[in-house]
């Protein structure tokens, strides 16, 4: 049973980040449906806490919650995986040959990038460490500092990992140009 | 060039773009800009690829349901409920699915932002969190100074108020004024700033080498409190005001002077018969 303290808290911090979670879970899981469940278990996760803790920064407080909820969920109902086990120093070296190499035809790109269907398959395409630091980057609006905080990753990490995420976007788009 | 270098350049491109870079950082990058086309031209794509995915994959409001059942988490009311307890939960909750519903249907205009706006480096900049009019001020700062690292201070490009009107009013919940200041100041165009998720438009002004850019505001009291004076941020003239309509703030690299003239002129509302016109 939650404190009418961490009721009041909750009250103040989560209902204004709703639509943020809302997305951040439906990028990770890719399933409005399972969207739902996830901020909701991560909503009652939130409202345990705040028992205990108050919050300096609530966004990228909640939003980790978000993200943690939806491995968790997405590793009990055996989808998609979203934590990476793999090795994940091969993940983030950055191959920088992809942002360097300019576009044969820029034009071409332009017009990909109006094709909202083709953007976002490539989007949900990304490997989870790469999609989860796009969408907290551009569609949560996230700091670096904020991501690094929301995904416990170093700030360097996330930079290269924002960078990778753009190149492949970018290169998937090309390459179905 | 090592390939550190080269990484170190990519990821300070990025951070530019996210403006991540501190003051220094970014006069640094701003000359990188100035003296690589290549590099300019690998900004502006990042820029567009960004702003693409800002408009086809915007964040998106909860389902209400959801709200419902995240609301009702709380709603009950507490066992031994104490004095100091916040009235009824409602209170607080039901104001805000209103807000969000606005927000996600302002959302939805600026995604809407179309054909135009997309291959502008600058293009559709959110702002985000202003929380005072000093944030805005300083939000508004930062989109001028990075529109004009991207050397496009406008997605649409016309000196004719009958043709930015309309594609303003077209994209913002906020219906502006545009004022002719021709000739001293001529209008160059426009483009959507993103304030606390409202999409407002901006006005860009031009007095010879220099531009002006008018961001208009839903008169809030928080950024109404214009001073009438003109502020200095990061070295940008920064000038307030409101009327009963909307709330105004200026972002200039003219210099006090001009930038003073011109809020006036704009303020009285241009035409022939305020502004002597100069030969």
């Amino acid at each position: 049973m939650s404190s009418p303290i961490a009721e009041q808290r909750f009250r103040e911090i989560v209902p204004p980040l709703l639509d943020d979670a809302y997305s951040l879970a439906k990028w990770l899981s890719q399933n409005p449906t399972d969207a739902e469940d996830i901020v909701q278990d991560a909503a009652l996760r939130a409202l345990q806490a705040l028992s205990t803790v108050s919050v300096d920064r609530p966004k990228p407080w909640f939003l980790a919650i978000v993200r943690n909820a939806a491995m968790t969920f997405m590793a009990r109902n055996r989808r998609k995986t979203v934590a990476y086990v793999g090795d994940m120093a091969d993940l983030d070296t950055l191959d920088l040959p992809e942002g360097a190499d300019a576009a044969p035809n820029p034009e071409q790109e332009l017009i990909a990038l109006e094709d909202g269907e083709r953007l976002r398959r490539a989007i949900a395409g990304l490997p989870s460490p790469f999609l989860e630091t796009l969408v907290m980057r551009d569609i949560n609006g996230l700091s670096y500092r904020e991501i690094a905080e929301a995904t416990e990753t170093p700030v360097g990490t996330v930079m290269s990992r924002l960078a990778r995420a753009r190149a492949m976007l970018a290169k998937t788009l090309r390459a179905e140009a | 060039m090592t390939d550190r270098d080269v990484n170190e350049r990519l990821l300070r491109l990025h951070a530019a773009l996210d403006g991540e870079l501190d003051a220094m950082g970014s006069l640094e990058f701003e000359r990188e800009m100035r003296d690589d086309p290549a590099i300019a031209a690998e900004y502006r794509r990042l820029a567009a690829l960004r702003d693409a995915v800002r408009r086809h994959a915007p964040r998106e409001a909860a389902p209400q349901a959801l709200a419902d059942r995240i609301a009702a988490l709380t709603a009950s009311p507490p066992a031994a409920p104490p004095s100091q307890a916040p009235a009824s939960p409602s209170a607080t909750v039901v104001p805000f699915r209103r807000r969000a519903w606005l927000d996600s249907r302002a959302l939805a205009m600026a995604a809407s932002l179309g054909v135009l706006g997309f291959a502008v480096g600058a293009g559709l900049t959110s702002l985000r969190t202003p929380s005072g009019s000093g944030d805005v001020a300083q939000h508004l700062v930062s989109d001028f100074a990075r529109a004009e690292i991207a050397g496009q201070p406008f997605d649409v490009a016309s000196s004719d108020r009958h043709t930015v009107k309309p594609w303003l009013a077209n994209r913002t919940t906020v219906s502006g004024t545009i004022v002719d200041l021709a000739p001293r100041f001529p209008l160059v165009g426009g483009r959507v700033a993103v304030i606390d998720r409202i999409p407002t438009p901006t006005l860009v002004y031009r007095h010879n080498e220099h531009v002006v850019a008018v961001t208009e505001l839903p008169v809030d009291a928080k950024l109404a409190r214009g001073t009438g004076g003109i502020e200095t941020i990061d070295g940008y003239h920064v000038a307030r005001w409101s009327d009963a309509n909307l709330a105004y703030v200026a972002v200039s690299d003219m210099d006090e002077t001009a930038l003073g003239e011109f809020v006036e002129a704009f303020r009285r509302g241009g035409g022939p018969a305020t502004e002597p016109s100069r030969p």
